[in-house]
């Protein structure tokens, strides 16, 4: 059942992507660099969040005043405000994009799993970073936001007092929230960049940036939003009176709709459960590739013979599954007699996919059950029948 | 894939005439399962016996030279649709690799169009089925042999006690393929499970 909902989602994304290739050529489909997408959202952030951060004022009174400075008296003020604002929304959707689709078409399988574990919590950061920016802005939602997350963390067994007192930074909401808000607005914004660290370290190449007409047609789309709709302060919070309605934003503040329907502690614990679901998602596949019921080839076999040292395998491996080490001693072959360098499979980190073995043009690579031998029996079958 | 988009200009002299062809197929790729005999041949283009691999960018392009120096008159690779690899860059490696084959065999006077990429994602199999055909009707239509005869440095054939032309692994019928360094893998009763 769930692994038939899951293909039938993957039916469903491979359809879309043909449907979008037939619109734009393969190098530009926006699908394709949902990653690229969000890095870019996430490079605007920064440097539109810094020029915020020189004229915010995390003070209970004045707080609010700067953001309307901000807004109305520095130069430019609005659009930088209105580019955080519509950016994060890009980057909110990019991310969500990314991950769907990693899921749906099964990119943490193998040794993907530190990629997938580092976007978890990357998507977590995210959407935290998203509650305190609006926490910042200190009008009412950013109250009932700071009331509600308080009293959800409140209802947590045990640790819950102590919890929302690490939230408000004092027993009641006093003068130190907003101060703490802005640490836990810039913290995990600089976390997300150590977190992207891990996400790309394992992997070869990644595609960090997306095409340049993608880059241009999000900057412009950023721009045209905050022209069209500029970003805008609900008004301010008065500490006597607690509003009751929350103005909702779909991507990041879904989670406190919730508490429409459910107890503080039912939604923490759903929360908890899909968190921990989104990362047990790595582990519930069967171990081996024969148990996946998909090829298995074995680890790649480097042949110390023929390897000159040339290094192409290591550039073209997906998954730095090769390294490259001081040779032990030269090779046996005449273009392998002078090598300095050998190459290495890492076996953790190799996913049989034998990339290594297209790339090498000295035969020093074998995928050991799926050997050169093997595919030129089968080549000549094929000629003869 | 515009290798393949080319426009045929006639149709071949001797219409009906089957070229042989060998294609590489990604096991993400098109899932061909309902187009194949067990052995690999394509029912509705039983010219074109499919060779299943782990990626797109595990074929060596001296397999495609292997191909057709072997019998073969025309060889392709099929990956996932760029951009979208299972393994990341694999279809991309393999596409650079045709590009280059391809200028190597215009000067080693094979023609070019004996190899191509295509790229078809896990549920195009009507469209990569048409390409194939497409891909099969022209590699038919190329004039001369697949290979040309080897020739001495002096000019004229070739004996066929010489050392074969470097670079090409050429087989008679009948013979064993060269045989894999000894190093590699485990002895040949393992390798059945694949």
């Amino acid at each position: 059942m769930y692994s038939r909902a899951l293909a039938r989602l993957l039916a469903w994304t491979l359809r879309l992507d043909v449907a979008i290739n037939r619109v734009y050529p393969e190098d530009f489909n926006p699908l394709y660099y949902t990653g690229g997408l969000s890095n870019l959202f996430l490079t605007v952030l920064v440097l539109s969040g810094i020029f915020l951060f020189l004229y915010y004022v995390p003070s209970f009174n004045d707080a609010y005043i700067s953001v309307q400075f901000i807004t109305d008296q520095v130069p430019y003020g609005l659009i930088i405000r209105g580019i955080h604002r519509y950016a994060a929304d890009g980057f909110m959707i990019a991310v969500l994009l990314h991950f769907f689709r990693n899921w749906f078409t099964d990119r943490f399988r193998f040794s993907r799993d530190e990629p997938w574990i580092s976007g978890m919590m990357l998507l977590l950061f995210a959407g935290f970073l998203g509650v305190t920016g609006y926490v910042l802005v200190w009008d009412q939602r950013s109250q009932l936001l700071v009331a509600m997350t308080g009293r959800t963390l409140g209802a947590v067994p045990w640790i819950g007092g102590w919890l929302e007192t690490q939230w408000q930074g004092s027993a009641g909401i006093s003068n130190l929230l907003l101060p703490r808000m802005l640490y836990l607005h810039v913290g995990p914004a600089v976390m997300l960049y150590i977190l992207l660290w891990w996400h790309y370290v394992r992997i070869r190449h990644p595609k960090v940036w997306p095409p340049a007409v993608w880059t241009l047609f999000s900057l412009g789309l950023v721009f045209l939003l905050t022209g069209l709709l500029p970003a805008t302060s609900q008004p301010a919070a008065r500490p006597e009176t607690v509003p009751t309605t929350l103005a909702v934003d779909w991507l990041f503040l879904l989670p406190y709709i919730g508490l429409k329907v459910l107890s503080p502690l039912a939604l923490i614990a759903l929360a908890v459960v899909i968190t921990l679901y989104g990362l047990y998602i790595p582990y519930q596949l069967p171990e081996t590739p024969a148990a996946m019921g998909i090829r298995d080839s074995g680890i790649a076999q480097v042949i110390d013979a023929n390897c000159t040292g040339c290094e192409l395998c290591y550039f073209d491996c997906p998954y730095n599954a090769i390294v490259m080490v001081p040779s032990p001693h030269p090779g046996v072959t005449k273009a392998a007699q002078a090598r300095k360098l050998f190459a290495i499979v890492l076996e953790s980190r190799c996913v049989e996919c034998g990339i290594c073995i297209g790339a090498c043009p000295f035969e020093a690579l074998e995928l050991p059950r799926l050997l050169e031998r093997d595919i030129q029996e089968k080549v000549v079958q094929a000629c003869r029948s | 894939m515009p290798e393949l988009e080319r426009p045929t200009a006639a149709p071949a002299p001797g219409t009906g005439r089957r070229a042989k062809i060998v294609g590489f197929l990604c096991d993400f790729a098109v899932d061909a399962s309902a187009l194949t005999a067990p052995d690999g041949t394509m029912r509705d283009a039983p010219n074109v016996t499919l060779i299943k691999v782990p990626c797109s960018g595990f074929v060596r392009p001296a397999w495609l030279e292997f191909a057709l120096r072997n019998g073969a008159e025309g060889t392709f690779v099929c990956g996932c649709p760029l951009g979208d690899c299972f393994n990341r860059l694999g279809n991309n490696l393999i596409g650079d690799r045709v590009v280059q084959l391809r200028r190597r065999f215009e000067r080693q006077k094979i023609h070019p169009d004996r190899i191509a990429a295509i790229y078809f994602g896990l549920h195009d199999r009507e469209e990569f089925l048409r390409a194939v055909k497409a891909f099969s009707e022209h590699v038919a239509q190329l004039p001369g042999p697949v290979v040309p005869a080897p020739r001495a440095p002096g000019g004229g054939p070739v004996r066929p006690a010489a050392r074969p032309a470097a670079g090409s692994h050429v087989i008679e019928a009948g013979q064993t393929p060269p045989s894999a360094p000894q190093q590699a893998g485990p002895p040949p009763e393992a390798r059945e499970g694949s």
